[in-house]
């Protein structure tokens, strides 16, 4: 593995994250109404497309995106998530999107690999 | 950092994360209908039951938690998780859990340190 020598390349940048993964979901969802046959594949681009994008910017991390896409029907949605790690290293970003018809929420984790 | 001699205690072992969580979710909404005043303290809920009993076998890896409750209510719910991580070391595991009223899912992620 490569040693990384910069202090400042090795932090989460949980904006640089947020934007990556805003240009997925509008690229994949961005102008269409919900379908229930095309979901699965629209939630799977939005987490392959955000994790190619991640793991472009080189920094030494291990990433796990999650992505949740629900039709707006007055259903209530919650969710909550929680971390063990360290968190002088590690961080995470939550974007949640909506268009007419419905919400699209995705976390990003990326959790810092000691070389 | 303590050196791990055994290679066994330090696998992501699917099953028992998946009691934990099902015995959290249980513990927290078992009987509940959905309630929109109380859904957020119930997610808290599962995600710090779920990581206190995960923290609690003692294996060397960080986690990470998340939680999903939805009212029944006719509407579509899709969700989808992609990892770049070690594939020997790291593992992950979801629940899906239900009532009447209800859906819960949630999902652990073990990342080995």
């Amino acid at each position: 593995m490569e040693e990384y020598h910069s202090g400042d390349e090795v932090a989460f940048n949980p904006d640089e994250a947020s934007n990556a993964v805003k240009e997925c979901i509008e690229g994949v969802i961005g102008g269409v109404d919900y379908s229930q046959n095309k979901v699965n594949q629209w939630t799977a681009t939005i987490v392959e497309h955000s994790l190619t994008q991640l793991v472009k910017q080189g920094k030494p991390f291990k990433y796990i995106v999650n992505c949740a896409v629900m039709q707006k029907s007055g259903a209530g949605l919650h969710t909550a998530n929680s971390c063990y790690w360290d968190t002088t290293t590690d961080g995470s970003c939550t974007v949640r999107w909506e268009n007419r018809t419905m919400y699209c929420v995705v976390s990003v984790f990326a959790v810092a690999i000691t070389l | 950092m303590e050196d791990y001699q055994t290679g066994e205690e330090t696998a992501f072992v699917v099953d028992e994360v998946s009691t934990i969580v099902k015995e959290a979710v249980e513990g927290a909404i078992g009987e509940n209908s959905y309630q929109q005043s109380r859904v957020k303290q119930w997610t808290n809920n599962v995600v710090e039951q779920c990581l206190s009993q995960l923290n609690k076998l003692g294996k060397p890896f960080k986690y990470i938690v998340t939680c999903i409750i939805m009212q029944k209510n006719g509407a579509g719910l899709q969700t989808a998780c992609s990892c770049f991580w070690d594939n020997t070391t790291d593992g992950s595991c979801t629940v899906r859990w239900e009532n009447k009223s209800m859906y819960c899912i949630v999902s652990v992620f073990g990342l080995a340190i």
